[in-house]
């Protein structure tokens, strides 16, 4: 029968040994990796969250490439800026009414993990430029754009 | 009245050489001890990218406690498909032993138990390249190379054995926390040296030493004999009274 003084060193090595082999798993990565601006859409006139019935958006000069295409129900309209640059335009149609929105920012380097490599951060430098044709007001929330499920822009159309 | 006194001093003295007679006692080599780890340059070996090396100090309090200094250094390289990643530094850790075995098993020959350490990292690291693509295009930067300090605390459980006289071999699993790792928020290293992969708050380690051994002082240890209640328990018999055992409960 195994002495009761060796069984704590057993199970002590036996442990260790079970955290060893987990942290030595390779991952994957499941992060969120692109920080976009997060706009949620508004009714001015009952102030509450509205989605519009068709949504497009796309960057100036790429309009081939859209980021919503006549969407509906989109709540919120997530918006990539341009890590080449710091600033970028958007063209955004809602019911059918174009309106443009260009944001000035800048930007810095963060870690997401070992697994997803590397990041930018923004931070607004302004309140976003506006056309007002569906659009009647944008309100900042968050001037900070991570990773994170925050609220960055409120749109009153 | 002075009957009394001398009746009470000749019963203490008289248990106290009945107790003393009971124990035993053993020399217990006190050691200082110099080791290198062989578990870094193998790995090395096959993993070009990485070169580690390591070595240890230890000095013995007593027959359950020794102080520990180790000291090491790592030029690690990592790429993948969005970055490339490079550290380069030096690390030591200073804490103690605590060997888990009685001294008349351990007799300075044989450890096994936990070691608690604090360490701390100078290190720089560079990010040569990474990559970035999102609906713009696809984005090329690199981090310029920096210095920074981690530090650490480390939980290492483990064995060691003598091999031939003077010469052990062991090996230590290190489980650690990480109190900071240098580089703020934004960019904490991935890699660092002494801990290892930084990307998460703990992490796990193995040590595989070759120890060179230096006996100093002999210390006379009282071997305390192992009470009734370290022996396996027995179960009472149903039906027989509580101090009685029956003739076959010990068949050997």
């Amino acid at each position: 029968m195994m002495k009761k003084s060796y069984r704590p060193i057993l199970l002590l090595l036996f442990a260790a040994f079970e955290i060893l082999i987990i942290s030595c798993a390779p991952e994957a990565c499941l992060e969120e990796t692109e920080s976009l601006v997060k706009a949620s859409l508004y009714d001015n006139t009952t102030k509450r969250l509205r989605s519009p019935d068709s949504l497009t958006l796309y960057g100036l000069n790429h309009e081939t490439v859209k980021l919503y295409d006549r969407s509906r129900g989109v709540q919120p309209v997530l918006f990539p800026l341009d890590l080449s640059s710091d600033n970028c335009t958007f063209v955004i149609k809602i019911d059918s009414v174009i309106d443009t929105i260009t944001f000035r920012y800048t930007s810095k380097p963060r870690l997401v993990s070992k697994e997803c490599g590397y990041t930018f951060y923004f931070n607004l430098t302004d309140t976003p430029f506006y056309t007002r044709n569906a659009i009647d007001r944008i309100y900042t929330a968050n001037r900070k754009i991570t990773t994170y499920n925050e609220e960055n822009l409120r749109i009153f159309y | 009245m002075r009957r009394t006194c001398v009746f009470f001093i000749s019963l203490l003295l008289f248990f106290h050489s009945v107790s003393a007679r009971a124990q035993d006692t053993i020399e217990f080599p006190l050691k200082i001890r110099i080791g290198m780890d062989v578990a870094g340059p193998a790995i090395s070996y096959y993993n070009r990218d990485r070169l580690s090396l390591e070595g240890v100090l230890s000095l013995d309090r007593n027959e359950k406690m020794a102080y520990v200094l180790e000291g090491g250094y790592l030029k690690f390289n990592y790429s993948q498909y969005n970055y490339d990643y490079r550290t380069e530094g030096v690390f030591m850790r200073a804490g103690v032993n605590f060997n888990l075995l009685k001294p008349e098993t351990s007799t300075g020959k044989y450890w096994a138990g936990v070691g608690l350490r604090y360490g701390l990292s100078l290190f720089s690291t560079e990010v040569p390249f990474f990559r970035k693509e999102n609906y713009w295009g696809t984005y090329n930067s690199s981090l310029p190379g920096r210095t920074s300090a981690g530090h650490f605390i480390e939980v290492s459980p483990g064995v060691r054995t003598e091999l031939f006289k003077n010469l052990s071999i062991g090996w230590s699993v290190r489980l650690r926390l990480l109190i900071s790792g240098g580089g703020g928020r934004d960019l904490r290293p991935i890699h660092f040296p002494g801990f290892g992969n930084s990307g998460k708050i703990t992490n796990a380690g193995i040590n595989y030493y070759i120890v060179w051994e230096i006996p100093f002082k002999t210390k006379k240890v009282i071997r305390i004999p192992e009470t009734e209640e370290e022996e396996e328990e027995e179960t009472p018999v149903e039906g027989l009274p509580g101090n009685e055992v029956p003739q076959n409960a010990f068949p050997y």
